[in-house]
């Protein structure tokens, strides 16, 4: 997950930061065998983004592997951009676990996934609720609770608009920064704030509408 | 009902990096802002407990990474990154039969249900199916002529034919050797002038009694 350092003096002091997966590309760029590293390290963030778009486990191993085939052979096109992260707000904070990588890696998984979601949109998808049950629990009374909660915050983000939804599960499934959701959906970072609060709003006044 | 003003949605912003933080340190207490709203927290540590990272398959995983790994090693040797069978890949239909003298739109039907109910489809705009509309939307399709099909007895018996009438053109064509042929061929040559050989071809014709 992303921490933040804040101060302009202790930005100054600092060397550029780069990306943190530079090794691993560089690796990979003069040996596309070493692609492996980056695939193995990023396989669960991007198949999990594109199966809570997708909403089926199918459609999201395609989109996953189209993800990554297009990442390796486009590889020798990524450019690594040293301080992207550097935000315009929050007083000019640098994202210490930014990557580049990663942000270019979820922007093609973006257009896959909207191809994808293009492509299907007259097929049927597995319901939300059909996916629950990923978390097994001893207790039989705990494991009905639970999944009773977890099918009602489910069905809330399904029911969000899709920026809002593709925000949140950037920021807590793949656990992004507000500046890289900003950078992987062409925003700015205050409108993927908004985004963010606003969704949590709508999700919060529908777990309240359930629960009442 | 949704607002979400740009300080508001700091107030959200930093309370999730504070919780994701929380969370990575494994401390239960989250910073939090005192005006901040209590449903935005409530609805954030609901959705952070419920929207778990999704691990695909162990076979789809190192499946992925066999193909990965064999782009890998054609990209290593300087060929296309494309898989051979890929770059390949025609689509072709199975080779129609049609019905045997049929014609009109069943016929037209026998030869590519799909592309035609497609082209009626599209062809209709109130939604209603016309058939020949659809052949009128394709214009490729309406070029092809239909192949009669040789079945059963019916092939038998002209393919018979064919053969008894290369037989006769055959013998028609060969030189005749023997006197008796010539002089028949000579009288029926000679049968339908209406000058004096041909009278006297059908004197000999007669005396001969040779038949036709």
């Amino acid at each position: 997950m992303s921490r933040t350092v804040f101060g302009t003096s202790e930005e100054a002091a600092r060397p550029a930061r780069l990306d943190r997966d530079r090794g691993l590309v560089e690796a990979a760029r003069r040996d596309p065998a070493c692609f492996d590293a980056l695939y193995r390290k990023y396989l669960a963030q991007v198949y999990s983004y594109a199966f809570y778009e997708l909403r089926d486990h199918h459609a999201a191993e395609d989109a996953t592997e189209r993800v990554f085939m297009q990442a390796m052979t486009g590889l020798p096109r990524f450019e690594e951009r040293a301080d992207s992260f550097v935000g315009a707000g929050s007083g000019g904070e640098v994202s210490a676990d930014a990557s580049t990588f990663r942000v270019w890696l979820f922007r093609i998984a973006r257009n896959v996934v909207a191809n994808e979601r293009r492509r299907d949109r007259r097929r049927p998808v597995t319901p939300l609720e059909d996916a629950q049950g990923l978390a097994a629990a001893d207790d039989v009374v705990e494991a009905v609770a639970a999944r009773e909660a977890g099918g009602a915050a489910w069905q809330a983000v399904a029911r969000l608009p899709e920026d809002r939804r593709r925000a949140v599960v950037l920021r807590f499934v793949d656990e992004m920064s507000t500046a890289e959701i900003a950078e992987v959906l062409g925003r700015s970072e205050g409108a993927v704030r908004v985004l963010l609060h606003r969704a949590l709003r709508s999700v919060a006044a529908d777990l309240r509408g359930r629960l009442s | 009902m949704l607002g979400g003003g740009p300080r508001d949605a700091r107030r959200t912003e930093r309370y999730l990096d504070g919780l994701m933080e929380a969370e990575e340190r494994g401390v239960a207490d989250v910073p939090m802002d005192v005006d901040i709203d209590s449903a935005v927290v409530l609805a954030a540590r609901q959705l952070r407990a419920d929207l778990i990272r999704v691990h695909p398959s162990f076979r789809f995983e190192e499946g992925l990474a066999a193909r990965l790994a064999r782009t890998a090693g054609r990209m290593s040797a300087g060929l296309s990154a494309i898989e051979p069978a890929e770059q390949v890949v025609v689509r072709t239909a199975p080779a129609p039969i049609a019905p045997f003298r049929a014609s009109g739109v069943a016929a037209w039907a026998e030869f590519a249900p799909a592309e035609l109910a497609a082209a009626e489809l599209a062809a209709s705009d109130d939604g209603i199916a016309t058939p020949a509309a659809g052949l009128r939307k394709l214009p490729a399709f309406a070029t092809r002529t239909p192949r009669p099909l040789i079945v059963g007895g019916v092939g038998v018996a002209s393919a018979a034919i064919s053969i008894g009438a290369v037989y006769v053109a055959w013998r028609w064509s060969r030189a005749a050797h023997t006197p008796m042929v010539r002089a028949v061929r000579a009288a029926r040559s000679g049968r339908g002038d209406a000058s004096g050989h041909g009278r006297r071809a059908g004197v000999l014709h007669g005396i001969l009694g040779v038949t036709s």
